[in-house]
């Protein structure tokens, strides 16, 4: 082994390994960019008003009150039919169908779910939901986000149920524990803090969605409580605000922003301590 | 010196399949009632397998299947006619890795009860109070009935499997290497608890350790390949096996 | 009957009708969660029959011509597919030039260079761009990025390539700042995270021994990787890209602000353009006339189409990593 082949080999692992270090700090760096624009202009533009009014018309004050109402109202409407189906499905995977070819099947099926186009989920909802009923509502809105929920939960749940060992299974079946009740009262007991994270994982990506409201929900100037009509949302308020040419609707697309990433922000750190807590455990 | 007494459970020409493969070839052997049975032999015997056909526990994985007869108490729990969740309300089973649910020690114990009894507050009060007494538990957990099942030790743990198998009053407890996952402390303890515990009920524990076999066992069967070779009074196989497998296995020549 | 003495704690009497409900409950739960498992596979199914029923009048009267065709009329009623479709390739192509070997390297760092007390937080920080809002990368594009790049970048750009034979046409102007370039590189940040991900738990599941037997032979950190832990995790890496590309295909929000929403194909990539998720965003609500929101509905077919396969190959490119990652265990 010559010394310059040797420094040839040293210098390849020095240029290959230097480039790794720049592309993360090429990453952190756009990381810095967005967070420090979203910051600045977000925070410059949070007033009061954001929380007590409703989205003005192009050229007067007003605040996101509406919309912020309505993401909430349909992001728990999405949650509370989303997380059951995915609870249940995941949970037929994992205790029932454990190597089927069947559950291969609509794991696979529920993976592509999980990683389709959300506006292809937006118009599904259209054609089933806003045509049936003939006008746009919250209901609909709501179903839209619950399609993205469901894939979600699927998976962590059969991912959270598969991590729970057999014995602990077998433990409680060898008390004469039937299989429903083992699967209520110790699996999915077990499993509790991991399913809640999927959970909260879930409600983190549907917080930013925009695309599947676009055509369900559709957007509502002014405050309305109506689940059967058109209801204002953050993401799709500010979209329109934004593609808008004017400055006071752009000062609140900054403020909505950045409520929605704080809101993911938090979401994400609460799920992350919930799952190192189970590791602890 | 143990006499042979009434027979608890008798064990008829059982062979255990799992898909296509044979793992038990034809046991035949008897189980007596309030006597302690071990059940040795070298990996892969067969031992584990034969212990969990008792409580057909093998049912919940698809392709494994059991063939012949085990007449527990004069009934053949092999028939399908049996419901098998009430089979394994009679017979408790504690296994290598200790069990304990994700719930408080007093609800740990009072699951199997409230299957399949109806009873009031202070009567399950009582019952995990016994049950726990009759695992040597409950001095250390008195003060924390509250406490998380998994906050205990090891042995500890161990000790509240085998009270939550007590608590349902099975006819047979079964013991998997119940200590193989213990330091030597909590493994005496819990030898002690079932020289105890064979006085009321009729125990078979599967362990790789022949020295605990002896100490613990009224009866012990050596398997070898999924055959019984030799089965009979733990003494009498220890000190004279009549088969030259036994010897050689118990004399260490190989396992 | 088993022995009645012993079991006295136990009330026999009840348990026949306890026995049958609990069968009777085990068969009901198990329904229920074969139901919403199904309930998935409806899901797909109704997406795709959802698609087909909107986009039947545009396929009946297109045909197969609607892939090639670019005119975008919605006045004559004339739809062609190509400058969505086009314009999402590209994005997503240029957007995969960015993020694969920026997200792989980042993988190489956290999990070879990264001293141990910082591996956390840059993890963190990275997936931390992964979990932002689409919505937030597109107006952070409109209001931030695609100014910077009218005043100084693109200007830059066709300057310097002014007089190089390919690269003149690649980059002519004008400067408008959003266009497909800009949604390339948009895509790409946002992309970039997926692939380091999950590149890094596909070189976690490489065996220390084989990279210590490298070690052992004294070659260097890059040469374990390139020679030992790369071709092992090849299945996995690759799944992760196509699973990221897939995502790139489908994105709408960081894509729409800054496309420009022109339904033509230009060969320069600072002109404005449009994909398929773009289209169907910006002109879905205002689409009246027989032909144009089925048109509309028939891109989205295509793109459902198109992520789904990518998707499963992916899946298929994963699934293999992980039967091989068991299989060596």
């Amino acid at each position: 082994m010559t010394t310059a082949r040797y420094r040839r080999r040293q210098m390849r692992n020095g240029i290959f390994l230097g480039l790794s270090v720049a592309a993360t700090a090429f990453g952190l760096g756009w990381l810095a960019l967005i967070l420090g624009a979203l910051m600045y202009q977000g925070f410059s533009g949070i007033d009061f008003a954001i929380f007590t009014e409703s989205t003005p018309p192009p050229g007067s004050m007003g605040g996101l009150l509406n919309a912020i109402f309505g993401s909430i109202v349909m992001s728990i409407f999405a949650v509370a039919i989303g997380t059951p189906v995915g609870i249940l499905a995941g949970t037929y995977l994992a205790e029932y169908g454990r190597n089927t070819r069947f559950a291969t099947i609509i794991r696979f099926v529920n993976d592509i779910l999980l990683s389709a186009p959300s506006i292809v989920l937006g118009l599904f909802i259209y054609d089933a939901m806003v045509l049936t009923m003939g006008h746009f509502s919250a209901w609909a809105g709501g179903v839209a986000l619950a399609t993205i929920v469901v894939p979600v939960v699927v998976r962590t749940t059969e991912n959270m149920l598969l991590l729970i060992p057999n014995t602990l299974r077998e433990a409680a079946a060898a008390l004469g524990a039937p299989r429903s009740h083992i699967v209520r009262q110790v699996t999915w007991r077990a499993a509790r803090a991991g399913i809640i994270t999927g959970a909260l994982l879930a409600v983190a990506r549907i917080s930013g969605e925009t695309a599947p409201l676009l055509f369900t929900a559709l957007n509502n100037q002014f405050w309305s409580t109506n689940p059967n009509a058109p209801m204002a949302s953050l993401p799709v308020a500010i979209f329109q605000m934004a593609m808008s040419p004017y400055a006071d609707w752009h000062r609140l697309a900054w403020s909505g922003a950045l409520l929605i990433t704080m809101t993911v922000l938090i979401l994400s750190i609460v799920a992350r301590v919930l799952e190192a807590q189970t590791d602890r455990r | 010196m143990a006499e042979n007494g009434a027979v608890k459970v008798s064990i008829k020409d059982l062979c255990f399949y799992y898909g296509g493969t044979k793992a038990l070839k034809s046991i035949t052997l008897p189980l007596y009632k309030n006597k302690v049975t071990a059940f040795i032999g070298p990996s892969g015997c067969g031992k584990s397998t034969l212990l969990r056909v008792l409580n057909r526990i093998y049912e919940l994985y698809p392709n494994q299947r059991a063939e012949g007869e085990v007449i527990l108490d004069g009934e053949n729990i092999l028939s399908p006619k049996l419901d098998v969740n009430w089979l394994r309300a009679k017979v408790g089973m504690v296994f290598q890795k200790p069990t304990p649910f994700p719930m408080t020690i007093f609800d740990n114990i009072a699951f199997g009860l409230q299957l399949y009894s109806d009873l009031s507050r202070s009567e399950l009060q009582d019952r995990v109070e016994t049950a726990l007494r009759r695992a040597a538990l409950w001095e250390e957990v008195k003060e924390k009935l509250h406490a998380s099942g998994t906050s205990l030790s090891g042995g500890q743990q161990q000790r509240l499997c085998i009270a939550r198998s007590v608590a349902i009053s099975p006819d047979l407890i079964l013991l998997d290497e119940p200590c193989s996952a213990l330091d030597p402390i909590s493994t005496a303890k819990i030898e002690e608890l079932i020289n105890e515990l064979s006085e009321d009920y009729t125990i078979v524990i599967v362990t790789h350790n022949m020295q605990q076999a002896s100490r613990v066992s009224d009866y012990t069967a050596f398997m070898f390949l999924g055959e019984l070779v030799e089965f009979g009074e733990t003494e009498k196989v220890f000190t004279t096996p009549t088969n030259s497998r036994t010897e050689d296995y118990i004399t260490g020549r190989f396992g | 009957m088993v022995d009645l003495a012993l079991s006295q704690d136990i009330s026999i009497a009840s348990s026949s009708t306890r026995l049958r409900r609990f069968h009777a409950t085990d068969r009901t739960f198990r329904r229920v969660t074969l139901a919403c498992a199904l309930l998935v596979l409806a899901m797909f199914a109704g997406i795709f029959g959802a698609l087909i029923s909107g986009a039947w009048p545009a396929l009946k009267a297109f045909g197969i011509s609607f892939l090639w065709t670019e005119t975008w009329n919605p006045v004559t009623e004339k739809f062609g597919a190509l400058a969505p479709v086009y314009g999402t390739l590209v994005t997503s192509f240029i957007a995969m030039l960015i993020a694969v070997p920026v997200g792989i390297g980042i993988a190489i760092f956290l999990t070879e260079l990264c001293p141990r007390s910082l591996r956390r937080p840059i993890g963190i920080a990275i997936e931390l761009l992964a979990g932002i809002p689409s919505i937030i990368y597109g107006i952070w594009g409109l209001f931030v990025l695609a100014p910077v790049l009218q005043q100084d970048v693109m200007p830059g750009l066709i300057a310097t390539f002014a007089n190089v034979p390919v690269l003149s046409t690649l980059f002519a102007g004008p400067p408008f700042g959003i266009g497909i370039l800009t949604a390339g590189l948009i895509l790409g940040i946002m992309t970039l995270p997926f692939i380091t991900a999950i590149s890094r738990d596909v070189f976690e599941t490489v065996p220390p021994v084989l990279k210590e037997a490298a070690y052992g032979l004294g070659a260097t950190t890059w040469e374990v990787l390139w020679n030992v832990v790369l071709p092992f995790a090849r299945a996995g890496v690759v799944g992760g890209i196509m699973l990221a590309l897939g995502r790139a295909l489908g994105e709408t929000m960081a894509v729409t602000f800054v496309i420009g929403n022109a339904h033509r194909i230009s060969a320069s990539l600072l002109a404005p353009g449009t994909t398929i998720s773009a289209a169907i965003a910006n002109e879905f609500t205002e689409a009246i006339g027989a032909l144009y929101a089925p048109a509309l509905i028939e891109l989205g077919l295509i793109l459902f189409l198109v992520t789904a396969a990518v998707l499963a190959a992916a899946q298929y490119m994963l699934y293999q990593l992980e039967r091989r990652a068991g299989g060596r265990s």
